[in-house]
């Protein structure tokens, strides 16, 4: 497989020129910098006529013819290893590749294998039969290199074991009796049951050639299973290449793929099995999802574990059946409760306790929780021995009845005494007792000290040398709260309080659920091991699949709902893709091999016909231009840096940047000369980045671009325009614009204040910034206004504006006799406003004279105060919500309809009649408008007219 | 890479005159020293410390019989008793004479420097002859021009230059005659000898004189390096020195030994000596040589790593 071979031999004639160039350089000296020089006559009397070097030194030029030399050689492509196995002619090239999971690490690497090979076929234009072993249907039939190709671009590997009989059967039918030329079998090393049929099926095809290709298997590893001991997990694993000892490190991931815990998996020399130990707390082995050899990402080498997010089926027992009308009183209540968000429960319907046990045994729970049962019926303690024996889990709670029972209960964890014992009793002098700490072994390692759980009654324990170990929990006087035991497999827990508030009030707390749920996950989510096979069957859905790399997916692809079979481990296969089968609640983790599966190596010794064994390509055929090329430069490099060194050009740096600049351009130098680690270590640049430096606004860019409505926005600054709120009201909304429009012509006609057309604005997202006073009917049948646009009008209330809430209720809270509606619904407005104190406006407020002179503000009814916000001392002037309004009100609240009695209509009559009908009371109104409106333009303006006859009179003295 | 050094074309006159008047601007104007003042007839603006022909008052004295009646200065005379003659102080002009060198080595420029020698020598001599112009003395050119005593004396001394035969070496000194100031510009990178043969008469014809040394930063720090062929700008000749930052220290030593020999011979005559470098402003130069035509020479030397130009008239 070794050799060396130019790609373009002609090239090295042009290594004849090589003397030519040499004799060229030795001729040319480095031409001398030239300088004009007046001094000359001074400088001619110091300087002694130097030997200037008629020709290069030696060395240089043998740089140079080196350079010259490494070019040509560059040019004509070197290559270390070439590829040559030429194809057999006469019959289609048949090329058979695995794409199990063993081929997942180096596919490219078979990629490149197959595709050379269909090259060369390509060139000898041999048809291509093309099959992969993994694949559920195979298209066998020799078709041209171009498809072939495709073909191989197509595949993918899949996370399964090669089903290599049916790939050979394809192939046969496939040719139909055509003799192949080459048969190349790219085979992932692993071999399969079948093998030896298939290969019978191959030699049947008589093949002019057949050539075995394999990778070096190095990393053919694939974790066969994990058990969950007392303390750690152990995980078997299992490799192809036995010769030497291997180092692997197992990872224990969690379901969003952290890393938790790691294990070693030392191979010996020549063992193909190894065991790892992961010693991890069983709460954080419980979140452990899969399994992970680092560095080898393949379906084999990842594990998929279900144990920890199964859900587990509890069931529940109880020793009195009770009532169900007060359920608080039941010590199931509780449990259940607890239980129910992260387990199945299993309640039986009769009250026969030995029946129940049946019905529950036969549905094999993970756990049963017993509730104050004292004591069995005798036949019942056989199955629920072996059932706790198979390793289910039983947690039993105290009670009068279990206090009762007789103490050689065998499935209580510790000897019980008679009786229970009172605590903070009348008759008592202890206290009821608090939670100690819990201990830092056990389940419930690591939770908070419950401080608000008291107990008052238990069952206590016989003191034995054991009972501390076996103490999950225990009061604050060291006697035990929780203790356990296991038996065989399975294991046995007792509270010593009962499962209701009346003991205790542990059972009404949180700890409670938390301590259920740590010993929910403590027990088998399979249950107990199976008594019998196949006992229920139930199909789950593919929730997420493990690809060839190792990775899951939510891709589910053709993956067939999994059949279950109680007690059989389910065995990936085509239709059922190793991964995870069932919800987010609860899944079955489907592996690749089964369970103590061992891989060996693929033996064609069967065949009857001699095979050509050869490796992968890639890699191996190694072109030596890159190197040539990169030495060419490093010594044109190192050549520019002489001649620039003896023309003296680092002699103009500074001593210090001189030494600088040499290091730069040494180091520049070297790191040309690998340009492979150069450019792994430069990662192109995100092209992302350039991103948000061109959309970052620059401040001194002019607006170039004008956005849709900047007229409408010019136009509103260009115009005053009065304002109101569209309420969403029809007949509203038209008097309101009737309103403000008939009050825009009377200040047209009598004031210099000419307003544009009414504004409609909708609070939730129009800008209401342009306008100086919003006007707002408030209308109790109009949608209440969300959150945010109050906030909105809050916000523009604050900035200086002002909005005029109009309630249109003077007369209507009449007969009420109370809030009107519309009032209600003002209130509900203004409840997350932070308005200031209001007063009704005085007689001498800016707004009575700012304009006209008037006593009231009438709308369509006249009575109703206008509130403004009430003037507060010098002293508090400034702050508050008015300050940024130069004294303007932000808010001001009429109930007298002032729309009503401004609102004209196209004709310039009034729409509405004022009550009582008073043309003088309309003109009042317009006037009240008039006045508002110079109060809202000009501010408190008009109030310094209040002091003129003071002023004028100070100015007379 | 680039050379240093260049030989650039001749500066236009008119040019070097807008630059030399602006150099002008910023100097007083000068009034040669009247030590020695040759006595001559021609009205200028050096009073002679006795009576004669002039403009400014000299003194009052007794009217002396004979005197013109004219001359009596009735208004003093009208105080007292006596009759009184207002004497007048003789005022003369100075000739100075200003020569630069145009030889093709001025016209050298390095890249250290903004302008050639040629430049900044012709910048200086027009310059001096500005502002000795408004001073009302005499300007001259030995070779090019007579003496004049005008007030656009600069630029005609420009236009005679434009049409002045090129020039090597020392000056004519043909024209030169009678006790005046001689303004010599140029590199004198000839040999010392040589150029006191030259200048030597002169001196001993009692003529006073400055020598400004133009000369460019790279023929004084010789920034060469590497391997560097050398060409005199006048006579062609090549010089190839394969590491020339070697003999940079032997090189300044012999430049700078030129330079004092030259300085003292000058100054053992009388005469001042002054060094300026092209990559310094032309007004340092044009001060220094200001203060001794003045007869206030520089305390400060203005270019302190020649050493010498300093004290030349004490």
């Amino acid at each position: 497989m070794s050799g060396f071979a130019f790609a373009s031999p002609t090239i090295l004639f042009a290594l004849i020129a090589l003397p030519a160039i040499w004799w060229l350089l030795r001729l040319t000296p480095p031409r001398p910098r030239s300088e004009v020089f007046p001094p000359l006559r001074i400088l001619a009397t110091v300087l002694k006529r130097e030997e200037t070097p008629a020709q290069s030194p030696w060395w240089l030029t043998l740089l140079r013819i080196l350079l010259a030399a490494a070019v040509i050689l560059a040019i004509a492509d070197p290559v270390i290893n070439p590829r040559s196995n030429p194809l057999a002619s006469g019959g289609p090239l048949v090329l058979i590749v695995d794409n199990s999971w063993a081929s997942a690490e180096d596919w490219e690497r078979r990629v490149q294998t197959a595709d050379l090979m269909i090259s060369d076929a390509a060139e000898a234009e041999i048809p291509v039969s093309l099959v992969f072993t993994a694949e559920a249907t195979h298209d066998a039939v020799p078709a041209s290199a171009t498809v072939a190709r495709e073909h191989l671009a197509a595949a993918r590997p899949k996370p399964l074991v090669p089903d290599r009989l049916r790939a050979a059967r394809a192939v046969t039918e496939a040719l139909n009796g055509t003799q192949p030329g080459t048969l190349a079998y790219l085979s992932d090393g692993i071999a399969t049951p079948a093998d030896g049929d298939m290969l019978t099926a191959l030699a049947s095809l008589s093949p002019r050639d057949m050539q075995l290709i394999e990778g070096d298997g190095q990393k053919s590893l694939a974790v066969t299973g994990a058990t969950n001991n007392a303390a750690a997990m152990s995980v078997n694993a299992t490799r192809l290449k036995t010769e030497g000892a291997q180092n692997f490190s197992v990872n224990a991931l969690d379901q969003q793929g952290r890393s938790l815990a790691t294990g070693t998996l030392d191979f010996a020399a020549g063992a193909n099995t190894a065991t790892a130990t992961i010693n991890a707390p069983f709460e954080l082995r419980n979140d452990f999802a899969r399994l992970s050899v680092e560095g080898i990402a393949t379906a084999g080498a990842t594990h998929l574990l279900d144990d920890g997010f199964k859900r587990r089926r509890i069931a529940l027992l109880s020793g009195d059946s009770g009532n169900d009308f007060q359920p608080l009183l039941l010590p199931l209540y509780y449990i259940s409760r607890a239980l129910e968000p992260y387990a199945d429960l299993i309640q039986p319907r009769g009250g026969d306790l030995a029946a129940s046990l049946r019905e529950i045994l036969t549905s094999n729970p993970s756990a049963i929780v017993m509730a104050d049962v004292g004591r069995l019926p005798e036949e019942s303690y056989a199955p629920l021995q072996q059932w706790l024996n198979r390793g289910g889990t039983l947690i039993r709670f105290a009670g009068p009845r279990l206090a009762a029972a007789p103490a050689d209960d065998p499935l209580v964890p510790v000897r019980l005494r008679q009786g229970e014992r009172a605590l903070g009793g009348a008759m008592s002098w202890a206290d009821p007792q608090p939670l100690a700490a819990f201990p830092n072994f056990g389940p419930f390692a690591g939770m908070a000290p419950p401080a608000d759980i008291t107990v008052r009654r238990q069952v206590l324990a016989e003191p034995t040398p054991d009972l501390n170990e076996r103490t999950w929990a225990s009061l604050a006087d060291g006697t035990p709260l929780v203790t356990t035991r296991e038996v065989e497999a399975g294991r046995i827990i007792l509270f010593h309080v009962s499962a209701d508030a009346t003991w205790s009030n542990l059972p009404i707390s949180g700890n409670f659920v938390e301590m259920l749920r740590r010993l929910v996950q403590l027990s088998r989510a399979g249950g107990a091991a199976p008594p019998e096979a196949g006992a229920t069957a139930a199909a789950l859905p593919p929730y997420r699949l493990l690809t060839a790399d190792g990775i899951l997916s939510t891709e589910v692809g053709s993956a067939r709902p999994l059949a279950i079979k109680v007690g059989a481990t389910p065995i990936a296969s085509l239709d059922n893709p190793p991964g995870l089968y069932g919800s987010e609640e609860g899944f079955t983790a489907v592996n690749l091999l089964a369970p103590n599966a061992t891989l060996s190596p693929f033996d064609p010794s069967s065949a009857v016909f001699p095979i050509v064994r050869q490796g992968l390509a890639g890699g191996e055929a190694w072109s030596l231009r890159p190197l040539l090329f990169a030495a060419a430069f490093f010594m044109l490099l190192v050549d520019t840096l002489i001649v620039l060194f003896m023309n003296g050009g680092f002699a103009r740096l500074p001593r210090a940047g001189r030494a600088a600049a040499m290091l730069a351009v040494f180091a520049g130098a070297i790191a040309f000369a690998q340009p492979g680690d150069a450019h792994a270590q430069t990662p192109p640049a995100p092209p992302a980045q350039s991103a948000p430096a061109q959309s970052a606004p620059d401040p001194n860019a002019p607006i170039e671009h004008a956005k849709p409505g900047d007229d409408t926005i010019l136009e509103r600054l260009d115009t005053t325009h009065l304002a109101y709120v569209i309420t969403g009201e029809g007949d509203v909304d038209r008097i309101s614009e009737q309103g403000l429009d008939g009050l825009s012509q009377f200040m047209t006609y009598r004031t210099t204040l000419e307003p544009g057309a009414p504004v409609g604005v909708d609070i939730t997202k129009d800008e209401l910034s342009f306008y100086p006073i919003i006007y707002w009917p408030v209308s109790a049948t109009a949608p209440m206004p969300s959150a945010a646009a109050i906030s909105r009008i809050d916000a523009y209330m604050r900035s200086g504006g002002t909005v005029l809430f109009d309630t249109r209720d003077q007369f209507s809270s009449l007969d009420s006799g109370g809030t009107s509606p519309n009032g209600e619904r003002l209130q509900a407005i203004l409840a997350n406003i932070d308005i200031p104190p209001l007063e009704p406006t005085p007689s001498d407020h800016v707004l009575a004279r700012s304009f006209y002179l008037l006593n009231n503000f009438p709308g369509r009814y006249n009575g109703s105060p206008l509130w403004v916000e009430a003037r507060q001392d010098a002293r508090n002037q400034g702050t508050g919500l008015s300050s940024s309004g130069d004294g303007v009100t932000p808010i001001l609240i009429t109930g007298n309809d002032f729309a009503g009695a401004w609102a004209v209509d196209a004709q310039g009559n009034s729409v509405l009649p004022t009550v009582p009908p008073d043309d003088m009371q309309r003109e009042h109104a317009f006037r009240s408008g008039v006045n508002i409106m110079m109060y809202m333009l000009t501010g408190n303006y008009k109030a310094d007219q209040v002091h003129v006859p003071a002023l004028l009179e100070r100015l007379g003295q | 890479m680039a050379s240093i050094g260049e030989i650039v074309d001749q500066t236009p006159s008119a040019e070097v005159l807008s630059r030399a008047r602006q150099r002008a601007i910023l100097v007083p104007d000068c009034m040669v020293e009247a030590r020695r003042i040759a006595n001559t007839v021609i009205a200028g603006w050096h009073g002679r410390r006795k009576r004669g022909i002039g403009e400014n008052f000299w003194q009052f004295r007794p009217y002396a019989d004979g005197e013109s009646l004219a001359r009596i200065d009735w208004r003093r005379s009208a105080r007292d008793d006596h009759t009184y003659i207002r004497d007048k102080e003789w005022e003369a002009a100075h000739t100075v004479w200003l020569w630069a060198d145009m030889s093709p080595s001025m016209m050298y420029k390095s890249t250290y420097a903004a302008v050639s020698k040629e430049s900044r020598a012709l910048v200086l001599m027009l310059a001096l002859a500005e502002v000795l112009a408004r001073s009302g003395e005499r300007i001259g050119c030995p070779g090019i021009m007579e003496p004049v005593s005008a007030r656009n004396a600069a630029e005609r001394l420009a236009t005679a230059l434009v049409h002045a035969p090129p020039s090597t070496g020392l000056p004519q000194t043909e024209m030169i005659r009678g006790a005046s100031d001689i303004v010599l510009i140029g590199d004198f990178l000839d040999d010392a000898d040589r150029i006191m043969q030259r200048v030597a008469p002169l001196a001993r014809r009692g003529l006073r004189g400055h020598v400004i040394e133009v000369a460019d930063p790279a023929e004084e720090i010789f920034p060469y390096s590497g391997r560097t062929e050398f060409t005199d700008p006048e006579t062609g000749e090549k010089l190839v020195s394969g590491r020339a930052e070697s003999v940079r220290e032997i090189y300044r030593n012999a430049y700078l030994a030129r330079r004092e020999n030259l300085g003292q011979s000058l100054r053992r005559m009388g005469w001042s000596f002054i060094v300026h470098r092209t990559d310094h402003l032309a007004s340092e130069a044009l001060g220094a040589v200001h203060g001794y035509l003045s007869g206030n020479p520089p305390r400060i030397v203005p270019n302190a790593s020649s050493g010498v130009g300093a004290g030349a008239n004490v």
